[in-house]
């Protein structure tokens, strides 16, 4: 069957050989996996969120499981845009599938400046603007909570840069197809939904939060049926590719946002539960589109819409 | 580091609410283990409870290797009804363990509680190098204490409780401070007020003390950056840089 998946078409498009990507900030820089998974196998590495100074990241402790999911709070840690081109690209310039690194900024030029810098890089496919952490105060969901800075933003990079640029949305918004649509008309090549939900829990023994940060983002199955209604609404509005994420665990789960109108999906806390489970939904998907006589992924993208 | 379909060979309550899983896992214990080193265990086959569990090695023999845990919640309540011929899903062997320096023959382990499921194997490889080996076993009570015979033969040992209710009463970091001159090296297990309790209790800040960090984990390679501590080398994953740390370079 044929999972190729092209986001974005032309001689710098994004073409995917399968649908499964990981989601920012669970896979490191590609290679922390490399001993149990062949990564080559996917249709895509994303990176962690990468911001032009490095950051440390919030106090521990930075992780507290949920029922059927997870918080996090790990606060944007990351070595910063040079060392990553110095340290992480030069491997990724030898590898057949695509890095597509998630930037972050803490103000609207920021996110320029990292799509100017990255655009140059050999190594780099493709970038995804992070307008949604949860677990920043500035450069994360405080971009993406707006229409109006969300599109600022989108333009910023878009100008910048001859790379494909996804947007990745945050779904602590009142309303996500607004969001979507600001974000295609500043000329966002791909939308990619949704980040983690905002989240926390309290210790009842000390009385006081658990997260180090306060609050978090909370991931794994327990956001599925959220995040896949935000694709579904998404989907009927917008004219873009859009890459689904949140709770996906099993193929079945990717088949459904790929219903919805995804094009592609991301994994995120699912690998860490299981690191053959981007593999394992690639082959799922394979096999379902075998049984249902499917020849092209794209005949089933939307199709519940 | 691989990914494997263990299978049980054993699962033996040891102490109320303490298991001790022996399992067959050819892929992990030829990849090569080291004392300290950890694996993380899948609970069962849904996604709830979500998150693997990480456990130290206990002991290696062969193609075999022994956990030991305490029952705390869903995910550990799973593995405590594991029967013989049942499979786990483990990743393994992680992070870095304990490195005894050469030269080093005199060794001082210090378990807080199950702290010292570790240091067992640890032992196991000393003992084996020809090293002398004495473990101070803390706990607060003489009934959480681990077992006697599930200890390294040849090692000295000295348990310590809170309660006075076995062995010498008091606080097993105390008993390391008080001893530590008499080694060439120290190794410690335990909950983080434990090296905190050694550090306040004056126990040196030489390279000789290495200590055994916990904290919660998600992915145990280092990917998620979830367990970040703050070292005085800079960030450090405690799944992947430790989680066995010289006490010296920790913030404590």
């Amino acid at each position: 069957m044929d999972l190729t998946t092209e986001l974005v078409s032309g001689t710098r498009g994004l073409k995917l050989k399968n649908p499964v990507m990981n989601a920012s900030g669970t896979f490191g820089y590609g290679t922390e996996y490399s001993s149990l998974i062949d990564i080559q196998e996917l249709g895509a590495v994303v990176t962690k969120g990468t911001t032009i100074e490095s950051r440390a990241g919030n106090p521990q402790p930075r992780l507290k499981e949920t029922p059927a999911g997870m918080l996090n709070s790990i606060g944007l840690q990351n070595i910063g845009v040079e060392a990553v081109i110095a340290q992480k690209a030069p491997l990724w310039a030898t590898w057949r599938v695509p890095v597509i690194v998630n930037i972050a900024g803490s103000q609207v030029e920021d996110y320029a400046v990292l799509a100017s810098r990255l655009s140059v890089v050999d190594g780099v496919s493709g970038l995804e603007v992070n307008i949604s952490c949860p677990n920043v105060k500035a450069g994360g969901v405080a971009f993406g909570a707006s229409p109006r800075m969300a599109a600022e933003v989108t333009r910023g990079v878009v100008s910048s840069t001859t790379l494909p640029v996804i947007v990745k949305l945050s779904p602590n918004v009142s309303d996500i197809v607004e969001i979507a649509v600001a974000v295609r008309e500043a000329g966002a090549h791909v939308l990619c939904l949704v980040n983690t939900l905002r989240g926390t829990a309290i210790d009842i023994n000390s009385r006081r939060p658990f997260l180090g940060n306060g609050m978090g983002g909370l991931s794994g199955p327990a956001i599925r049926p959220v995040a896949l209604a935000m694709v579904y609404q998404a989907a009927k509005m917008v004219d873009i590719p859009i890459i689904g994420c949140g709770g996906i665990a099993t193929a079945a789960d990717a088949l459904e946002f790929i219903m919805a109108g995804a094009s592609a999906v991301q994994v995120g806390a699912a690998q860490f539960v299981d690191p053959s489970s981007l593999l394992r939904i690639a082959e799922g998907i394979d096999e379902f589109m075998e049984r249902e006589g499917v020849k092209y992924l794209s005949e089933l993208v939307g199709v519940a819409l | 580091m691989k990914q494997e379909l263990a299978r049980v060979l054993s699962n033996e309550e040891i102490m109320e609410g303490g298991h001790l899983l022996w399992l067959e896992a050819p892929g992990i214990t030829g990849s090569g283990t080291e004392p300290g080193q950890y694996l993380m265990l899948r609970c069962g086959t849904s996604y709830d409870p979500f998150l693997r569990r990480p456990m130290s090695i206990h002991r290696v023999m062969g193609e075999r290797l022994a956990v030991v845990f305490k029952v705390l919640g869903k995910g550990t309540t799973i593995l405590a009804a594991c029967k013989a011929g049942d499979s786990i899903d483990m990743l393994g062997p992680l992070g870095h363990g304990f490195h005894i320096e050469r030269g080093s023959l005199n060794l001082l382990l210090v378990a807080g509680g199950l702290g010292v499921a570790p240091l067992t194997f640890l032992a196991d490889e000393a003992l084996a190098d020809g090293c002398r080996v004495t473990l101070l076993l803390g706990t607060p009570t003489a009934s959480w204490r681990f077992p006697q015979r599930l200890l390294p033969e040849g090692a000295s040992v000295q348990v310590v409780t809170e309660d006075g209710s076995e062995g010498t009463r008091g606080l097993v970091s105390d008993l390391a401070a008080e001893l530590e001159s008499d080694f060439d090296m120290v190794c410690a297990c335990g909950p983080a007020a434990m090296y905190k309790a050694m550090v306040d209790s004056g126990i040196s800040a030489s390279r000789k003390v290495q200590v055994s960090l916990e904290t919660n984990l998600a992915c145990g390679v280092g990917a998620c950056l979830g367990c970040t501590v703050q070292t005085r080398l800079g960030l450090k994953q405690v799944c992947s840089d430790g989680p066995v740390f010289d006490l010296a370079d920790l913030l404590i």
